[in-house]
């Protein structure tokens, strides 16, 4: 059996569709049931576990290998810090990693930084040389900006509608983020068939879709 | 602020885990079992101190590794390390009997290690870093060649015979390998590096971005990963366009030498019989600098990390005084034993035996690791 992490909410929604266009089982009622845990089974390939999880969890899960195989994007992945094999770029769920804040901060030194990745928000900013204070906060970043709690957010923008609405602007970007397939270690050498399967299923549907655009 | 409990217990340091009776025996017992195996084969076993001068343990590679080590600052003010692993300190100990004429060393070892990490324990144990676990290993010094990378991996798979664990998987690879035949398509000694990492990582995604990027430019094929994937000594040789292309430039001489190094090895594993539990993935590049020959992993169910590592490094021992090859491994022992109970071997004796004065349980209630007094 393969265990299959899935961050929950928009990484899974935009993966999933790609996931049945692969040709890849997925569980009826994944959409719709407040289940966490879901099984379908694989012809071939023995049953398919599926976890919905925390998008910060997934690279726990996979890592410690209670899940084989996990989806989820490339910001929490680089932030976790976690050793697993990241197999594929689904190219889904797209956004970037950005530092944004009112526009008055714009040529003022970055002095307080709210973000919901300390570490990469440290990382980035000592590579510019700078000495910042991270703020951790665990949503609605750009609340810290607006009431003045930091004078930077970084932050992931999607559209940046959340920015404009609030006033604010993306002073850099740093990233661009997209869903990955990540595997443990042990699991990638000891369930090789069944993740590759899955892998290279995924590549195919990728690459038929850039031909397509 | 915090939770209005009375604090009445010492505290255990972070990471750290403690190991009751039935588990601690289990523990013994499988570091004999191992260590008489080796005996077995003619390695006999070592012990030394726990630290490490820090510039010992920097010999010979490279100062990232040393991230995650332990380091204090001993009584004479230099910095020493709780060892991180075990060759280093064997590589010192052996260096002077080589140089004084002993032509050959074989010794095991069964020892604690450390690393600094904020995994849990028990967990890391089966499948992260842990900040303090038990290896169990062999270096075998002054021999190289095919045949003694042979032995070694029959001793490895000995080893796992004995201990009746079933279903792993041993993965193979070269040290020098996947650097020269990159470097050999091409491409810039930087650009080999951070693909070099890329492949240490399990990074595929960002190695093949890095391809795409330079692709172009330096006419490395997009799917060099795939070709290097699909490369194995077991069933075929290079493609003799391959061949002489490499034969034309000096990493490609040296990519020709490691393959030959490992179809060598592949051949001898197959006479013997032990290239059935062997897969060789010429992409598989392990985090240690000092490697120059045969890396290997050993893999099993339950175990969501490597429960063996080993490899060639001969080019160590010079840097501690005598030049000498050397190969090794080691295996991990809480990881093996995860894998060879599934896991049981941490619920078996939870409790201490005579827990009268802690929190009263339930009569069949299980007490699982990491929930230690939080019953009830």
């Amino acid at each position: 059996m393969l265990t299959i992490a899935l961050a929950k909410g928009r990484t899974a929604d935009d993966v999933v569709p790609r996931w049945r266009r692969a040709g890849l089982p997925v569980p009826v009622d994944l959409d719709d049931s407040r289940a966490l845990v879901f099984e379908v089974d694989a012809p071939a390939h023995g049953p398919l576990r599926f976890l919905l999880a925390k998008p910060a969890d997934v690279p726990t899960y996979v890592s410690f290998g209670v899940a084989d195989i996990g989806v989820v994007g490339k910001d929490v992945l680089l932030e976790s810090g976690r050793e697993v094999y990241e197999l594929l770029d689904l190219r889904a769920a797209r956004c970037r990693l950005c530092v944004a804040g009112r526009p008055e901060e714009r040529d003022r030194r970055p002095r307080r930084v709210a973000t919901k990745y300390p570490r990469l928000a440290d990382q980035y900013f000592r590579s510019l040389g700078v000495a910042v204070e991270t703020i951790p906060l665990s949503g609605s970043i750009e609340l810290a900006a607006v009431i003045g709690l930091a004078d930077r957010i970084f932050d992931l923008v999607q559209t940046g509608a959340t920015l404009a609405a609030n006033g604010l602007v993306v002073f850099d970007e740093v990233l661009d983020v997209s869903a990955r397939l990540i595997a443990n270690r042990s699991s990638y050498r000891t369930k090789r068939q069944g993740i590759q399967w899955i892998a290279d299923r995924l590549a195919e549907t990728l690459a038929e879709e850039a031909v397509e655009s | 602020m915090s939770i209005d409990i009375q604090q009445r217990w010492a505290d255990r340091p972070l990471g750290m885990r403690d190991v009751y009776p039935q588990q601690a025996r289990r523990r013994r017992q499988l570091e004999s079992r191992l260590l008489r195996v080796f005996e077995h084969s003619g390695f006999e076993m070592v012990s030394c101190g726990l630290l490490e001068y820090v510039d010992t343990l920097l010999r010979g590679r490279a100062s990232s590794e040393a991230e995650d080590w332990l380091r204090m600052v001993d009584a004479t003010g230099r910095t020493v390390v709780l060892r991180p692993e075990m060759t280093p300190s064997i590589a010192r100990m052996a260096a002077p009997l080589l140089a004084a004429g002993t032509r050959e060393i074989r010794w095991s070892y069964a020892e604690r290690v450390y690393r600094r990490t904020n995994d849990p324990a028990s967990l890391s144990w089966a499948s992260g870093k842990a900040a303090e676990s038990t290896q169990v290993g062999v270096e075998w010094i002054g021999q190289s060649g095919a045949d003694a990378d042979a032995d070694l991996i029959a001793l490895c798979q000995t080893a796992l015979a004995a201990l009746g664990l079933e279903g792993w998987q041993m993965v193979a690879s070269h040290a020098v390998f996947a650097p020269a035949f990159l470097e050999a398509h091409g491409l810039q000694a930087e650009t080999v590096e951070s693909l070099t990492l890329c492949l240490a990582r399990g990074d595929y995604v960002g190695f093949r971005a890095v391809v795409g990027a330079v692709s172009a430019a330096t006419g490395v094929p997009q799917d060099v990963l795939d070709q290097l994937s699909a490369l194995n000594p077991l069933d075929a040789d290079l493609p003799e366009a391959l061949q002489r292309r490499f034969g034309a430039s000096e990493p490609g001489r040296r990519a020709l030498r490691a393959w030959g190094e490992l179809r060598e090895l592949a051949a001898v594993l197959r006479r013997r019989g032990l290239a059935d539990r062997v897969s060789f993935d010429l992409t598989l590049v392990r985090d240690l600098t000092y490697y120059t020959g045969l890396v290997f992993e050993v893999f099993a169910p339950g175990a969501g990390a490597p429960i063996a590592l080993g490899g060639r490094y001969d080019d160590l021992l010079v840097q501690f005084g005598t030049p000498a090859p050397a190969i090794g491994f080691a295996f991990e022992a809480e990881r093996l034993l995860t894998a060879l109970t599934e896991g049981d071997w941490l619920h078996a004796a939870d409790e201490p035996a005579d827990s009268g004065d802690l929190v009263a349980r339930r009569p069949g209630a299980t007490n699982r690791p990491g929930e230690e007094g939080s019953a009830c």
